[in-house]
C-alpha cells in the first residue's frame, strides 16, 4: 500500500497545495521561483527551478528534510519527473544559437540541459536522491502516469518513497509550438505505508488505483469498484466524457491552464489536500491524451485498501 | 517471481542491420571508422559520427530506425502473426527522441505538420504495432534504454503486461552531436574505451529492441529465449550533472543490487564510453564489485564495435549479451593502443574467450548521474 505523505505546489497565486481547490486564483502574486536563493541559479531552467520549489516544499512537507539533508538514507528516496515541456526553451534556444552562430557560441554550462531528464536530476543533486531517477515525457497522461511509475518503484522495492514532480514552463518557445500552457510545478511523496508509520510520517490520502486505457471511459471503470464513492472528480482537460455521480467536479484546467504532464501530479496535489482536509468520499483523478486515458483513484488514508495489493515486483531479487 | 524472458531480438547499428549482421561484426571485431557528419549545418570541431547505412532520407529517422529493430525481434521471436494473446505493452528509452525532426519543424523548410513532440518513438511503434498495453517513453539520457528494459521486466513482473516491446534508440541530431562536441567529449580517432590515449567518445545511430515475455506467456506458445533478466539494480549520483561522482559509490551499490546474492557474472558489458572519467570510475568500480576475479572476468566492450549509440546504448548491450549468452563465447574485443594501466579490467583483445558464467552484466550510466545495471542470464 502506498500512501502520500507530503505535497507541493509552486505556482503564481497558489500559496498552499490547498488552494488547488479553489475555483479562481486571486490575481498577481509573487513569482515561486524567487525563493530559490544561491549560486548556480543561472544554468538551471525555468522547470528546473519550479520543480526544486515545489519538490522542497513536497519533501519538508512529509518530514524528509532537515537543513541541511535528509531524514532518511538518499538511496531510499527516487524522483519521477512528469514534463512535456520541461527543457524545450533550452533545446530550442541552443539550436538556434548553432543555426545562427555555430557551435561555439554555445555555452557548455547548458548543454547538459538539453538532456530532458536534466530537471529529475537537478531534483536528486539538490536534495541528495540517490534512488530511481527517472523522467517521464508521455503526453496528456503522464503526471498520472508518473504516479503509477512511483508506486511500481516502491512495490518493486528499489525505493522506500519516490518525489513525484509535475512542471511544465510556460515560454516563448512553449507558447510558439504548444500553445499556451500553465506555468508552474505540483509535487508529491509517494511512500510505502510501512515506510511512513515507521518514521511517524502522518500520511495525506492513500493511492489505491491506477490504470491507462484506450478510453477514458475504460481508465475510470478499471479503477472504480462496483459502488464507487467519489467525492470530488479532478476531470481531464478535455471534457467531452461522461460525468462521475454525486462528485463535485473539480477542473484544474479551468484554474490553472492547460498544464499538459503536470495535470495528474496536480490533481492528486488537490485531491490529497482534500482527503487531507476530511473531505467526503475517494478522489477520482483523469487526465486524457490523444492515443489513451489515465486514472487514479486516492482514498482516506484511514480506510482500509479497497484493492487487494499488488505482488511485489522485487526488481531487484531474482 | 515471474520470471521475464527475452524471446526475441534486434538491432540495427553501423555494423548493418540484424542481430546476425551485430554478431558477424563482433565476431570480427574490427573498429569501424566513423565518416563527417553530412549535415553541413554541423560545423562541429570533430564533425565525427557512425551512421546506420542505407537509411532513405526523409523525416522521422528515429522511428524508422527502431520499427526496423522492432520488426526483427518480433521475426526473431516467432511473433509475425496477430493478434497476439494478452496484454503487449511497449517502453522504449532514447536520449534525444526525434530531435532531428523537431530541429527540422522550426525551420524554413516545415511541410507545416505543426508540433513534433520529441519523445513519440514509442507512441510511434505502439501505433505501428496496435499495441494497447502501457506505452512509455523513457528519456533517462544515455541509459534510457537500459532503464526502459528493467521498467519493461518489472511491467510484466508485477503482472500489469504479458509481453513487452522494449529497448533504445538514437538517430542523428544536430542540437546531440553538438553539445558532446562543445563539451569536448568526442575523440577526434575513434571509439577506444579503455585505451590509455582515449579522448572521448564517437557518437552513433543504433536501435537496439528485446522482446520480453513473462515465463509463462513464452511457454504457453512455445517460445524458446535467449535467457531471462535475472536482476536490475539503479541508483542515482546526486553528484554532477555530466560528471560521474569520483568514488563510484552508487554505480557500485547499482551494480550489486543487479548481481544480487547469487555470484559473479561471466562477462560484463561496461557503459565504457571512451571518455577519461567515466572508464576509470567504471573501471574502479568494477573491482569494487568483482574483488579478486576482476582479472578473470572478461569485458565485452561494445562501443568500440557501434559507437555510442545513446538511448540505445544499454539495449544493444542486452542485445550483444543475448547473443553472447546463446553462443558461450565472449568475443575478442575491438583492439585498442594501450590498455590504460588506471583501467585495471579484463579485456580479452587476442581471441574470444569461453563464458564459464552463464550470467552477463549490462551496465549503463548517463548524465544526470543515472545509473542502471541489469544481468541476463541462461534460463532454467
Amino acid at each position: 500500500m502506498t500512501v502520500i505523505t507530503g505535497t507541493g505546489a509552486a505556482v503564481r497565486g497558489v500559496h498552499r497545495p490547498a488552494d488547488l481547490l479553489l475555483d479562481l486564483l486571486p490575481p498577481g502574486g509573487d513569482d515561486p521561483v524567487t525563493r530559490l536563493k544561491g549560486r548556480g541559479l543561472r544554468y538551471k531552467d525555468r522547470a528546473t527551478k519550479l520543480a526544486l520549489c515545489a519538490g522542497g516544499d513536497a519533501l519538508a512537507e512529509a518530514g524528509l528534510l532537515l537543513d541541511p539533508g535528509l531524514a532518511v538514507p538518499g538511496e531510499s528516496v527516487g524522483v519521477v519527473a512528469s514534463t512535456n515541456y520541461g527543457n524545450v526553451d533550452t533545446v530550442c534556444a541552443t539550436v538556434s544559437v548553432i543555426a545562427e552562430s555555430g557551435y561555439g557560441a554555445t555555452s557548455p554550462m547548458m548543454l547538459p540541459a538539453t538532456a530532458s531528464n536534466v530537471t529529475a536530476s537537478w531534483l536528486a543533486i539538490s536534495y541528495g536522491l540517490r534512488g530511481v531517477n527517472l523522467t517521464l515525457c508521455n503526453g496528456g497522461t503522464s503526471g498520472l502516469d508518473a504516479l503509477h511509475w512511483a508506486r511500481t518503484m516502491i512495490d518493486a522495492g528499489r525505493v522506500e518513497r519516490m518525489l513525484v514532480v509535475g512542471v511544465e514552463p510556460a515560454n516563448e518557445m512553449v507558447e510558439r509550438l504548444a500553445g499556451p500552457v500553465f506555468d508552474g510545478a505540483v509535487a508529491l511523496v509517494l511512500e510505502s505505508a510501512g515506510s511512513a508509520a515507521a518514521r511517524g510520517a502522518r500520511p495525506l490520502a492513500r493511492l489505491d488505483g491506477y490504470a491507462r486505457r484506450g478510453t477514458h471511459g475504460q481508465a475510470v471503470a478499471a479503477v472504480l469498484g462496483p459502488s464507487p464513492a467519489v467525492g470530488l472528480w479532478c476531470a481531464p482537460e478535455r471534457r467531452e466524457v461522461s460525468q462521475v455521480d454525486g462528485a463535485r467536479v473539480h477542473d484544474l484546467t479551468a484554474l490553472l491552464g492547460p498544464c499538459s504532464g503536470a495535470l495528474g501530479v496536480a490533481q492528486c496535489v488537490a485531491g490529497a489536500a482534500w482527503l487531507g482536509a476530511g473531505g467526503r468520499g475517494d478522489v477520482l483523478a483523469s487526465t486524457t491524451g490523444p492515443d489513451a486515458a489515465a486514472a487514479a483513484l486516492l482514498t482516506s488514508a484511514g480506510t482500509s485498501p479497497a484493492t487487494p495489493a499488488r505482488p511485489a515486483t522485487a526488481g531487484a531479487a531474482r | 517471481m515471474t520470471d521475464v524472458l527475452v524471446t526475441g531480438v534486434g538491432a540495427v547499428t553501423c555494423q548493418g542491420y540484424g542481430a546476425a549482421a551485430l554478431q558477424q561484426a563482433m565476431t570480427g571485431a574490427v573498429a569501424p571508422v566513423p565518416e563527417r557528419i553530412p549535415d553541413p549545418g554541423a560545423n562541429l570541431r570533430h564533425p565525427l559520427i557512425l551512421r546506420v547505412p542505407g537509411v532513405a532520407p526523409g523525416r522521422g529517422r528515429a522511428a524508422r530506425l527502431v520499427t526496423t529493430a522492432v520488426s526483427e525481434a518480433l521475426r526473431d521471436a516467432g511473433l509475425e502473426r496477430r493478434p497476439w494473446p494478452g496484454r503487449v505493452g511497449v517502453v522504449i528509452g532514447s536520449c534525444m527522441g526525434e530531435a532531428m525532426l523537431h530541429e527540422s519543424g522550426r525551420c524554413a523548410e516545415d511541410d507545416g505538420a505543426g508540433w513534433r513532440p520529441t519523445f513519440r518513438l514509442a507512441s510511434a511503434v505502439g501505433e505501428w504495432l496496435g499495441a494497447f498495453g502501457v506505452n512509455t517513453s523513457i528519456s533517462n539520457a544515455c541509459a534510457a534504454g537500459g532503464f526502459a528494459l528493467c521498467l519493461a521486466a518489472d511491467l510484466i513482473r508485477s503482472g500489469e503486461a504479458d509481453m513487452v516491446i522494449s529497448g533504445g534508440v538514437d538517430a542523428y541530431s544536430r542540437v546531440g552531436w553538438a553539445s558532446f562536441d562543445r563539451l569536448g567529449a568526442i575523440d577526434p580517432v575513434r571509439c577506444r574505451p579503455f585505451d590509455r590515449e582515449r579522448r572521448g567518445t564517437i557518437l552513433a545511430e543504433g536501435a537496439g529492441i528485446l522482446v520480453l515475455e513473462s515465463g509463462e506467456h513464452a511457454r504457453e506458445r512455445g517460445a524458446i529465449g535467449y535467457g531471462r533478466i535475472a536482476g536490475a539494480g539503479w541508483s542515482c549520483d546526486a553528484h554532477h550533472l555530466t560528471a560521474p561522482e569520483p568514488t563510484g559509490e552508487q554505480i557500485v551499490r547499482a551494480m550489486r543490487e543487479a548481481l544480487g546474492g547469487s555470484g559473479e557474472p561471466g562477462c560484463v558489458i561496461p557503459h565504457g564510453t571512451g571518455t577519461r572519467l567515466n572508464d576509470l570510475v567504471e573501471s574502479r568500480a568494477l573491482r569494487q564489485v568483482l574483488g579478486a576475479r576482476t582479472g578473470e572476468v572478461p569485458l565485452y566492450s561494445a562501443k568500440a564495435l557501434v559507437g555510442h549509440t545513446g538511448g540505445a546504448a544499454a539495449a544493444l548491450g542486452a542485445v550483444a549479451a543475448a547473443l553472447i549468452l546463446r553462443s558461450g563465447t565472449v568475443p575478442q574485443n575491438v583492439a585498442i593502443g594501450e590498455q590504460d594501466p588506471e583501467c585495471e579490467v579484463y579485456l580479452p583483445v587476442s581471441g574470444p574467450v569461453r563464458l564459464r558464467t552463464p550470467r552477463v552484466m549490462v551496465n549503463a550510466y548517463a548524465f544526470g548521474g543515472n545509473n542502471a545495471s541489469f544481468v541476463l542470464e541462461q534460463a532454467a
